[in-house]
């Protein structure tokens, strides 16, 4: 199998996938991609099934050579990424040669980037059915940890890639100059232990994500809740819940997060949100919106059809003009035309 | 036996499943039958993606493309008053765990025999006598919310946690007890260590379910060190014992 050097760790680089959903009850996290949107779109970029092992990072992407020809993609946050020195975009597919080197500069918006591979990802030893890391465990991905300098990563070569010209998805720009964010979240199973007063200023806080902000749960900080006094005995927690924990302020569960937990959980962030919540950074205040289920369901399935919809547009232009690197004659066929032309 | 429940929406793919508001065994067993029922009868199939059975609740995620709201909470509905989850009812397992209870290991022997008024003899016996039902699985893999502590030696938490508590460590928090599967920060009260490797890395999955019964047994400090090193061999298997002894 080849592979891909990290010549660079970054700042928190792991492999993600879609987690491991099926062992909460044994007290093991869900992990995988913070942004799921963002990594889901990477593979279907590069052609693979959605929960395929993608690179996740942090702040500060990686740098990466290559070892055999490939397509990839990058997704997430406005990451600058070069390809040997060449500026390429986000959101669109590119072929790298055996010694390409990928490289990135510090997220100057959103705060998760993904770097997919073509031909069904990273093959790192799979644990419970998943290649997800959970650093705190050491679990998953490369030896459970970060990636560093030296780590090499196993992946399939791959010399075609179908609709090759098409595959570009274009995304809303990331907030630039917009003061507020508006969060659509559903009432949590607590929200009747809080009082009028509780509720009506989680409605209308203005809230920042604090320093205290990785894969297990963003604290934000803002006005302080009253909160309620009775002891509540511990739940089952989902992704997007959002305890008030004892001082009055939110917690936002997100991927890495104990399956477990005993503070009072106000709402949900719709999943819908959820992209922009994570990729929110601390110069932006955010207001909650509490919205109906019914709601809530419909933004979630938009946004999931949006994407089944790229997927069926990538399929119908296999066979069209042009072809691309599909198959290896027809891009010299293609060549040929190109220089006639 | 008659339990009130009621379903509660979580997100748009979850729902908890809620029963009355107390730590019951009897209660929280029905909710491991049920959680087990719906896997089989229900399952990924069905659209379930995964459930967190808790004290009194059951967190069911599932899959929006496969199933909804209204569909699953009608057929765990029907599941409930058919009272055909309570065939898994049946057998009982009880795993022994050994534990050392030794002032090295559990910093916290002597507050908790003070606050039981016990010599440390009987504050083990008292520990070791029962065996504790799993009403669920938390905090992180592998760590066992168990009770309920006989109340004269139930000592409340610390006030302030521990920044560091070993790996291994079997405390006391009121009428729960508990062991630390891997180091962690923690409120909870010392009273002695397991040998037996409760979280692997490698072989992530738990020795013990909720819903399993746990009986701690106390061995001496060569025996720890003994069995700690057939554990890390792969050579050690936790012993389960015959529950006709105890129910």
């Amino acid at each position: 199998m080849k592979t891909v050097e990290i010549l660079d760790g970054g700042l928190a680089t792991t492999i993600q996938d879609l987690g491991r959903p099926n062992y909460q009850a044994e007290g093991i996290p869900v992990s995988g991609a913070v942004d799921n949107m963002a990594q889901r779109l990477a593979n279907v970029l590069v052609d693979n099934e959605e929960n395929a092992a993608t690179l996740e990072f942090c702040m500060l992407g990686p740098k990466i050579r290559f070892y055999c020809t490939t397509f990839i993609a990058i997704t997430g946050g406005e990451s600058c990424p070069t390809l040997d020195g060449q500026q390429i975009f986000l959101n669109r597919v590119y072929r790298v040669e055996t010694g390409s080197i990928l490289m990135f500069k510090p997220l100057t918006s959103g705060r998760y980037g993904y770097v997919a591979v073509a031909n069904g990802g990273f093959f790192t030893k799979p644990i419970l059915n998943s290649r997800s890391t959970t650093v705190r465990l050491r679990l998953g991905g490369l030896k459970g940890r970060v990636l560093q300098r030296g780590d090499r990563l196993p992946l399939n070569e791959c010399f075609k890639m179908p609709s090759y010209q098409f595959r570009e998805f274009s995304t809303e720009k990331m907030l630039k100059n917009k003061k507020d964010v508006e969060i659509r979240v559903v009432k949590g199973p607590q929200w009747n232990n809080f009082t009028a007063v509780a509720q009506e200023r989680f409605r209308e806080n203005l809230y920042v994500i604090s320093q205290q902000a990785d894969r297990m749960g963003y604290r934000l900080s803002g006005t302080r809740l009253p909160v309620p006094d009775n002891n509540m005995l511990s739940e089952g927690t989902i992704l997007g819940n959002i305890q008030i924990t004892r001082d009055g302020l939110p917690i936002v569960l997100l991927t890495d997060r104990q399956t477990t937990g005993g503070y009072p959980v106000i709402a949900t962030v719709v999943l819908a949100d959820l992209r922009k919540l994570v990729q929110l950074d601390n110069k932006h205040q955010l207001r909650f919106k509490v919205v109906s289920f019914k709601e809530a369901t419909a933004a979630f399935l938009a946004q999931r059809t949006e994407l089944k919809k790229f997927k069926i547009f990538l399929n119908k232009q296999r066979y069209r003009y042009p072809i691309g690197p599909a198959r290896k004659t027809a891009q010299k066929i293609e060549q040929l035309l190109v220089s006639k032309s | 036996m008659v339990y009130e429940y009621r379903f509660v929406p979580v997100g748009e793919q979850a729902l908890n499943v809620v029963f009355e508001a107390t730590i019951n065994a009897e209660e929280n067993r029905l909710i491991h039958s049920l959680a087990h029922t719906l896997l089989k009868s229900i399952g990924k199939d069905g659209g379930i993606t995964g459930i967190i059975p808790a004290y009194h609740t059951l967190t069911v995620n599932f899959d929006i493309f496969q199933t909804n709201y209204a569909e699953l909470t009608k057929q765990i509905t029907s599941i409930i008053e058919k009272h055909s989850f309570l065939e898994n009812e049946g057998k009982k397992h009880v795993i022994e765990i050994p534990v050392c209870y030794d002032e090295e290991f559990g910093p916290d022997l002597d507050a908790v025999s003070k606050y039981g008024k016990t010599t440390f003899d009987e504050l083990i016996r008292t520990h070791t006598e029962e065996p504790y039902l799993i009403y669920m699985m938390g905090f992180m893999p592998g760590f066992a919310y168990m009770g309920s502590v006989p109340s004269k030696i139930a000592m409340p938490r610390l006030r302030n946690p521990r920044a560091k508590v070993p790996a291994g460590s079997v405390a006391i928090a009121g009428k729960q007890t508990g062991m630390y599967p891997v180091e962690a920060p923690g409120g909870w009260r010392l009273i002695g260590r397991t040998p037996v490797k409760l979280y692997d890395y490698n072989h992530p999955e738990p020795r013990y379910f909720a819903g399993d019964y746990i009986r701690f047994k106390a061995i001496s400090k060569k025996d720890f060190y003994y069995i700690q090193k057939l554990d890390l061999d792969g050579e050690y298997q936790l012993n389960e014992l015959d529950q006709g002894e105890f129910f």
